[in-house]
């Protein structure tokens, strides 16, 4: 298998004078049924990570059916043939590892963390439930009510977060793939059914529409060897398609107003449409959020924190606040999440906000502060290379949306790559007013019910 | 080349010959690896800092930590919030440097250096690309040595730090934390956990420089190095000319740390509109150098820790009362607490909170079962070797042991104590520990919806959320 490796290396070779100074190895292949492998060794520490991605997310869910792809995640620690209600859970952690899942609007995903010596024992459990997930009325019953709880947990009861999972994206899309909530309502959840659950299972629980991506302390060939074992008879399935996810070509500008009784403080979302994924845009929209809200000697924080002492805390990403610059695919924005002191209001701030982005538009960055942003940049991306599941993770994204697992050897130089005239375009293409979701997050009294106020403009 | 790689994928695919397994029975698995942590070389300036460093050349990356024993419990009475100020406004101007400088210095060597509280100490947490080691550690003397608390940054954090404690107090969990501490701690000095808004009206730069010169001196103080180092002569020799001459200060007398003794007590936090009781219930618990602590902390994790703990087993799984519950151990150096921890759904307060009761009894009642407990001790060797697999996490480990004052082998024994655990040490110390009947018991909810049958568990006190 040596060969291979100097193969992929030699295709994939590129500059590397201010890359991230170490290279980590990748090895994919697919098994005859469809599903894709990745593989990357790293004996440091005995640890592995096992990552199960599957090319489905709440997206692909169908009207009368919010909530339903996060409904099927938890159906998924419910047991399967071999593995009883409660097993899942209680293998890994008895075998000294942690697991969990999570779905987003393109993807779900599934991982254990174990000792090393316990790759089969999470082979063997993601294989199972791959291949035989218990679907049943309890179990289903079981797990409507703990999304319930979460939803109550997570959203109901957290400031912002309603507002941010059921009204923002209705500012952000037209297309109900992408406008509807990923937690869902509670009598959607409430219409899901058994045979929802195992057509959705049949359909996207399919190898052919799955990577596996191993990191961490093994051998190529015994990690080769354990994957056909498990996963080489697991039947593949037709091909399930994409959503349709086109949205109409020209944006409205739209903003909102949401009464959060939870809120003390008041909130505000800004978002652009964004470019597609990886285009010479979404590089350039990537620098800009590094510039806007990097570190710390960030735009926002030198000017809006310190100079205004008008922001209080921000965040924003390209794909925010579902995505992240990694695992964006279009259609996605460039989001930004400001509180703010109370004594502006959220016009003011909508104004600041922008006179920051028209900086970018008006004036090259000076090279100064463009090699310091970049040099936050290629650390941040070391750092978060460290551990075997956020490698895992990088993986399985270029993996998934781009077939090139490689690239998270690579794909830091092309995000280094920008330039300032880039930066000063991409942000007059994309972050104008013209083309800006705004909602409002105004604290309201608490005990009431929260709630948006329409004002279009 | 394309092709050439995928004929030889091809062959690969064919040579790989499916085995036959039994997919009844979780796979036969060889013995746990072992695993050395990588060496701790420590020393000691003349001027007492304590020295740590560990090579790590796994990443083109070097972390720092300067921990003082200068945390929370250090603030005066009256000033809740003191010590958190000053670790936050640290890095906010010097004598040479800019609050704009010291964060334009940082993202240039790709770093962060911030500071941060913990109820013990108070630590300087730094990191950067390999190649600016001797600038990070040049910028934390700075920040460690002169920092100037300037009035225009000083006057700035007292206005965000009023809007992020409204923010704060309206979080449930917040609410609770801020309630147990006080219930187990009375009125001592791991009682607060946040500043108030008066604590916070009164801070000035003298009041930061004061708290500064006082605790902030070598002698109270350790560093931690760890990374892709030089060479440790070197290395040695750039920290002595960064902190050397910084002089040593005889620290003030440490405060009185007693605990009251535990007593049952019911406190509703009511917060209108809430759709959720979030639950705690806690306890005064020993310290990580008592002798319970192993058999404590190994029978909390069967009680509350993970997904196969029997608090979540039962709470969530088989009764769907909540998304989360467990339990937390949660050491400090002079105390610690221990609390079982759930949010239910308003209709389930009643039952949901004689479930957690009912969990907490069995512990005290019955030895945890061979099997189980096997189980648990796994787990916890097998988390502590995930805990390893970053510098940050590592780090962290080592500033727990300065911070605890744990002995320097206490990693590298961990796993053995965990193993070591028999379930009758496990019950006697559930007797005496996780059994409720002394437990605070704080529950934050909507008193409208809950407060009736909050009432059947005995005398409840009411307070406001805000």
């Amino acid at each position: 298998m040596k060969k291979l490796a100097v193969c992929l290396l030699l295709i994939f070779e590129m500059c590397a004078a201010r890359g991230a100074d170490f290279t980590i190895p990748v090895e994919s292949y697919k098994l005859a049924n469809g599903l894709r492998v990745i593989l990357s060794k790293d004996n440091a520490v005995p640890v592995v990570s096992v990552y199960m991605i599957y090319d489905v997310g709440s997206r692909a869910e169908e009207k009368g059916h919010t909530g339903f792809a996060h409904l099927f995640e938890h159906m998924m620690f419910e047991g399967s043939k071999n593995v009883a209600k409660g097993m899942h859970f209680a293998t890994v952690e008895s075998n000294g590892g942690t697991m969990n899942g999570s779905t987003h609007p393109d993807f779900t995903d599934y991982f254990e963390i174990l000792p090393s010596n316990k790759l089969a024992t999470a082979l063997w459990l993601e294989s199972d439930r791959m291949r035989s997930l218990a679907i049943n009325e309890e179990n289903l019953k079981n797990q409507k009510e703990a999304v319930k709880q979460e939803r109550r947990l997570s959203f109901d009861n957290q400031p912002y977060a309603t507002a941010i999972v059921d009204v923002w994206p209705t500012l952000m899309y037209r297309n109900w793939q992408s406008s509807h909530s990923l937690i869902g309502s509670f009598e959607d959840l409430n219409s899901s059914s058994v045979e929802d659950v195992s057509k959705f299972f049949k359909t996207y629980y399919a190898p052919n529409n799955a990577a596996l991506v191993l990191v961490g302390d093994f051998q190529i060939p015994d990690a080769k060897k354990l994957v056909e074992t498990y996963f080489g008879d697991i039947p593949s399935q037709p091909q399930p398609k994409r959503p349709d996810l086109s949205e109409p070509a020209d944006f409205q500008a739209r903003t909102d107003h949401y009464k959060d009784p939870l809120a003390r403080v008041p909130g505000l979302v800004l978002g652009y449409p964004g470019p597609k994924r990886r285009s010479p845009d979404y590089y350039a929209l990537n620098m800009i959020d590094a510039i806007l809200t990097g570190g710390d000697s960030a735009r926002f924080r030198l000017d809006l924190v310190k100079g205004k002492k008008s922001v209080i805390q921000y965040e924003a990403n390209l794909g925010w606040p579902f995505a992240s610059a990694l695992d964006y695919r279009d259609p996605e924005p460039y989001a930004i999440f400001i509180l703010y002191n109370p004594m502006f209001t959220a016009s003011q701030m909508i104004d600041q906000v922008q006179d920051e982005i028209a900086k970018l538009q008006n004036e090259p960055i000076d090279s100064k502060e463009l090699e310091r942003v970049k040099t936050t940049m290629r650390a941040a991306r070391i750092k978060d290379l460290q551990s075997s599941i956020s490698r895992a993770r990088a993986l399985a994204q270029y993996a998934l949306a781009d077939g090139m697992p490689e690239l998270i050897n690579t794909e830091l130089d092309a995000m280094l790559a920008v330039t300032p005239a880039q930066i000063q375009a991409a942000a007059k293409n994309y972050l104008t007013p013209e083309r800006r979701a705004v909602l409002e997050i105004t604290p309201a009294p608490p005990g009431g019910s929260g709630g948006p106020q329409k004002e279009d403009q | 080349m394309m092709r050439r790689c995928l004929l030889v994928l091809a062959i690969a695919v064919l040579q790989l010959a499916a085995q036959t397994v039994d997919r009844t029975k979780p796979p036969q698995t060889p013995p746990i690896p072992s695993y050395k942590l990588p060496p701790v070389f420590e020393t000691k300036l003349p001027n007492g800092l304590g020295i740590v460093l560990v090579e790590d050349a796994r990443f083109p990356l070097v972390t720092v930590r300067l921990n003082f024993r200068a945390g929370t419990k250090f603030d005066p009475p009256d000033r809740p919030g003191l010590a958190e100020a000053v670790a936050t406004l640290l890095n906010e101007g010097t004598k040479t440097r800019t609050s704009r400088q010291i964060s334009e210095e940082t993202d240039a060597m790709g770093g962060s250096l911030n500071a941060g509280t913990g109820p013990d100490s108070l630590t300087i947490s730094g990191s950067a690309v390999s190649e600016s080691l001797s600038r990070l550690l040049t910028l934390l003397a700075d920040v460690t040595l002169n920092a100037t608390f300037p009035q225009e940054e000083v006057e700035l954090y007292k206005q965000n730090l009023v809007q992020k404690l409204r923010a704060a107090r309206a979080q449930p969990d917040f609410l609770a934390a801020e309630r147990l501490s006080q219930a187990i701690y009375g009125s001592g000095p791991y009682a607060h956990i946040a500043p108030t808004v008066e604590s916070a009206g009164k801070l000035d730069p003298k009041v930061l420089a004061g708290f500064r010169d006082t605790y902030l001196v070598p002698n109270n103080a350790t560093l931690l190095v760890m990374g892709k180092l030089p060479a440790r002569a070197d290395l040695i020799k750039t920290v002595t000319q960064l902190f050397g001459s910084w002089p040593q200060r005889q620290l003030p007398p440490a405060p009185d740390m007693t605990v009251p003794a535990p007593r049952r007590q019911i406190v509703l936090v009511d917060r209108p509109g809430s759709v959720q009781a979030d639950i705690h219930v806690g306890r005064a618990a020993p310290t990580r150098l008592s002798s319970e602590y192993f058999p404590l902390m190994v029978g909390n994790s069967v009680l509350g820790n993970g997904a196969n703990s029997r608090m979540f087993r039962v709470i969530r799984e088989k009764e769907g009362f909540a998304y989360d519950a467990h339990s937390e151990y949660s050491t400090k150096r002079d105390a610690a607490d221990l609390a079982a921890v759930t949010e239910v759904r308003n209709e389930v307060i009643e039952p949901a909170l004689r479930a957690v009761f009912t969990e907490l009894e069995n512990m005290a009642d019955a030895p945890v079962p061979a099997d189980e407990l096997a189980n648990t001790k796994n787990f916890l060797s097998g988390i502590y070797l995930l805990r390893l697999e970053t510098q940050d996490g590592l780090a962290n480990q080592l500033n727990t042991i300065q911070t605890l004052g744990l002995p320097n082998n206490y990693l590298e024994t961990y796993t053995t104590r965990v193993r070591s655990v028999e379930p009758d040490q496990i019950q006697a110390v559930a007797k005496k520990y996780i059994a409720p009947d002394q437990d605070a018991v704080i529950i934050v909810g909507d008193a409208s919806k809950i407060g009736d049958a909050v009432k059947k568990f005995g005398e409840v006190t009411v307070v406001k959320a805000e």
